[in-house]
């Protein structure tokens, strides 16, 4: 297998060590890694194209509401949190679970022992999935937003969890070297924030519930902290070890890499109450959500800096990596992720799109542009590396990527633009108030669209992907340029 | 970067904080509230649900009402909730006050809601003007479309009837029909009391009915127990200043339900404190409540 890895940490590694010891170790990781990230990263694509469908459904029936509703399990509203829940648990966090332990293990340089109970995890954490979405279509709804899987669905996931967490904090545990990389900060922090807010979140729900308007804010804090300190970090991760390493660079400045990583932590896990504005709560409470939120642009300068200067003069790099193009636009996503979270939850703005489709845009933003793309440029990254092979078509790849940037770039326009002109009508109560949904509906035509391309690419991906696991890549040493590479400089690199 | 200890202090010490911060003191602060009640310690409000309004709000929930509508209303300084129609023609208003943390004492689970594609429900149950109070307003309006029933609006065969069939009220709505909740069977000896009134398209054959399952009751009986109209000492009540007389939207810590009448059943769709219906009378402009 080819390997043409670049080393991290150029500085302190001589370049002549980047030889046949190392390979050979890197090879022993990427095989002991081998079964269960392919198991996660396969039920997460299973996952993903689940959810799509799904979506489908969502996005259409918002403007064709007579489309199949006569059937209890394929009505909207519970379709919606089935959609929710499948790409947040299904596909996200299962694909970040797969490759932060692969990236873990790279980076501890340590080989993953005993691999068959991580799979024994995932198929847990599958079955979790399972259960819960079943219990939505089917009515068991439990009706707090992103924590909607029935008890009983939640305690399996939670078990599975443990299972899987206790392998990427044990690599850490048997780590070869001193030094600890940015991407372990961040990884170790999602594995270890995560099950402490879901064990929050699930004991304040339904073992010692709070009282009335508090199980919303907990509701509020937990799908925050979900998208910020879980997926939102692992993605970060990604970022910082991927840029780097396909350009062959060391990261610009550990410095800046450094409070980045304490602001994002500070400032992010505050943030969530802007979302009930002045709704039945102390004032303070929101306010200070929204000043955490405004805070959270120096993690985002700093971060967005930070890959900038690393990038500086690689940017044509783009032009043939596909996982750096992947990974570079989620980058770039989160930096306009939070700018749009910045500005709907100022109060002067928020009053108009608080109740609008234009959250929707946000949380697609996040979990979509920012997470999404950059788990997709990790997978571009490292399943060549567990199977053997070089993907097969450049022009599958580009093909998703063209599907995705577009689909979700007209799917934020669309609801962005409509969410303010909806949500102005809203507050203008000389309006009926069927005018403010009149006023959307054209949008959502728009966003229907924008399903349309996201669905293609994803079912490109999957059929990629399927191909690659069949063994039917590119028997190659060369790794597969999204064109072809005119100047020889960069091959080295890539 | 090195040593591990400080990192796993950080990352457990920003989670703590922001658990404490945003959870823990808010609990301190809003985690114990009472129903209030008067001097004499009647007139208690929020009471706790019948089973039935219980039931009816898990049937609320597992079929993701609460994605498009909001039972929360925000305060006049921060935007017009308060100063929106339910029913546009008939002037009747979305509520009376925004929601205070007491509103929500009993609910479980709380179903905030944090979209508007439909109209928001915190009052509900209690849009339903009472028969001897007909808004000024509604004959110089064309007539509200509920009207067409030919009954009073909002009444459970009104809900029952928009569960059944959203666009047979207003053709703009994109409400999903919920037919699933309701069953189809043929008449029996005499036609069933609650069979739905359907007319065009949504009839069933002769011979058949339309009737709600228990769950479209218990959902019903929650839509209709939707409630924020009493007064709290802690929230200022814009009772529109022309009340007529008798109306109990004057302000103060003794609110009318106890003089009007005592007796009202809970979730009875004409409560005593009927909405006032002034048309143009802008809640702005009334006196805050006195504690």
């Amino acid at each position: 297998m080819s390997a043409p890895g670049i080393p991290l940490k150029e500085s302190t590694i001589p370049a002549s060590a980047a030889s046949d010891v190392e390979q050979v170790e890197r090879a022993l990781i990427d095989a002991s890694t081998r079964v269960p990230v392919l198991m996660f990263y396969a039920s997460a694509i299973i996952w993903l194209l689940i959810g799509t469908v799904m979506a489908a459904f969502v996005s259409f029936k918002l403007h064709a509401p007579d489309w199949l509703s006569d059937i209890g399990p394929l009505t909207w509203g519970r379709m919606r949190p089935a959609h929710m829940n499948v790409m947040v648990y299904g596909w996200a966090s299962m694909a970040a679970m797969g490759t932060g332990i692969w990236i873990m293990a790279r980076l501890c340089r340590t080989t993953l022992r005993h691999p068959l109970l991580l799979v024994a995890g995932g198929g847990f954490w599958n079955l979790g999935v399972l259960l819960g979405v079943s219990g939505i279509l089917l009515g068991e709804s439990t009706g707090y937003q992103w924590l909607e899987f029935p008890p009983y669905a939640a305690v399996v996931l939670f078990l599975a969890y443990l299972l899987i967490m206790s392998w990427a904090v044990l690599m850490f545990r048997f780590r070869y070297g001193e030094q600890i990389y940015i991407t372990q900060w961040y990884l170790l922090g999602a594995f270890l924030w995560f099950p402490w807010l879901y064990a929050a979140a699930q004991l304040m729900l339904f073992v010692v519930p709070v009282q009335g308007v508090l199980q919303a804010a907990v509701t509020c804090w937990y799908a925050n902290n979900l998208l910020f300190l879980w997926l939102g970090a692992i993605a970060l991760g990604i970022a910082y070890y991927m840029i780097p390493k396909v350009i062959g660079r060391p990261v610009y400045s550990y410095h800046l890499a450094a409070i980045g990583f304490w602001t994002f932590a500070l400032f992010s896990s505050w943030t969530g109450m802007q979302r009930l504005v002045d709704g039945p709560f102390p004032a303070w409470m929101i306010t200070a959500s929204i000043a955490a939120m405004i805070l959270t642009i120096i993690p985002v300068a700093t971060v967005g800096l930070n890959h900038h200067m690393t990038m500086q003069g690689y940017f044509p790099l783009m032009r043939y990596s596909p996982t750096l193009r992947f990974t570079v636009f989620g980058a770039m996503s989160y930096t306009v992720f939070s700018v749009v979270g910045v500005m709907i939850s100022l109060r002067s703005v928020a009053r108009y799109v608080d109740f609008s489709q234009a959250s929707i845009a946000y949380s697609h933003l996040g979990l979509y542009a920012f997470v999404t793309m950059t788990l997709f440029g990790s997978m571009y990254y490292i399943v060549p590396r567990l199977v053997g092979r070089e993907w097969r078509y450049a022009s599958l790849i580009k093909l998703h990527f063209w599907g995705s940037a577009y689909g979700i770039g007209l799917m934020t326009l669309m609801l962005l633009a409509g969410g303010l002109a909806q949500g102005i009508n809203q507050d203008t109560p000389s309006l009926p108030f069927v005018e403010s949904v009149q006023t959307i509906e054209p949008y959502l035509r728009g966003r229907s669209l924008s399903g349309i391309l996201l669905t293609f690419a994803h079912f490109i991906f999957a059929f990629h992907f399927g191909l690659m696991l069949l063994g039917l890549g590119r028997a190659s040493t060369v790794p597969t340029f999204l064109n072809p590479v005119e100047t020889e400089g960069s091959e080295t690199h890539l | 970067m090195k040593g591990l200890v400080p990192l796993l202090l950080g990352i457990f010490g920003t989670f703590a904080f922001s658990w404490a911060g945003l959870i823990l003191i808010p609990n301190m602060q809003i985690g114990q509230l009472t129903p209030q009640s008067d001097e004499e310690g009647s007139d208690i409000y929020p009471m706790p649900r019948s089973g039935m309004v219980e039931r009816g709000r898990h049937v609320y929930a597992a079929n993701g009402c609460a994605y498009c509508h909001s039972v929360w209303i925000r305060p006049e300084y921060a935007a017009n909730d308060l100063e929106r129609d339910r029913d546009y023609a008939a002037k009747v208003p979305w509520g009376v006050r925004r929601s205070a943390p007491r509103d929500y004492i009993f609910d479980r689970p709380v179903l905030l809601g944090k979209e508007r594609m439909g109209p928001d429900l915190a009052n509900m149950g209690k849009a339903a003007p009472s028969e001897e109070e007909p808004a000024p307003g509604a004959s110089q309006t064309p007539a509200p479309s509920p009207a067409k029933l030919g009954q009073q609006p909002y009444t459970a065969a009104w809900h029952h009837r928009h569960l059944y069939s959203p666009r047979s009220f207003n053709i703009d709505s994109n409400m999903p029909a919920y037919r699933f909740l309701y069953q189809r069977r043929p008449v029996g000896s005499e036609r069933s009391a609650d069979a739905l009134e359907l007319t065009g398209g949504d009839a069933p054959p002769a011979g058949w009915e339309i009737v709600p399952t228990f769950d479209a009751q218990c959902l019903v009986a929650y839509l209709m127990s939707l409630d924020q109209s009493h007064p709290l000492s802690e929230v200022k009540s814009g009772a529109p200043a022309a009340a007529p007389a008798g109306s109990p939207a004057a302000p103060g810590g003794s609110p009318a339900a106890p003089a009007g009448s005592p007796a009202a059943p809970a979730g009875s769709p004409a409560a005593p404190a009927g909405w006032p219906a002034a048309p143009g009378a802008s809640p702005k402009s009334s006196p805050p409540a006195k504690k």
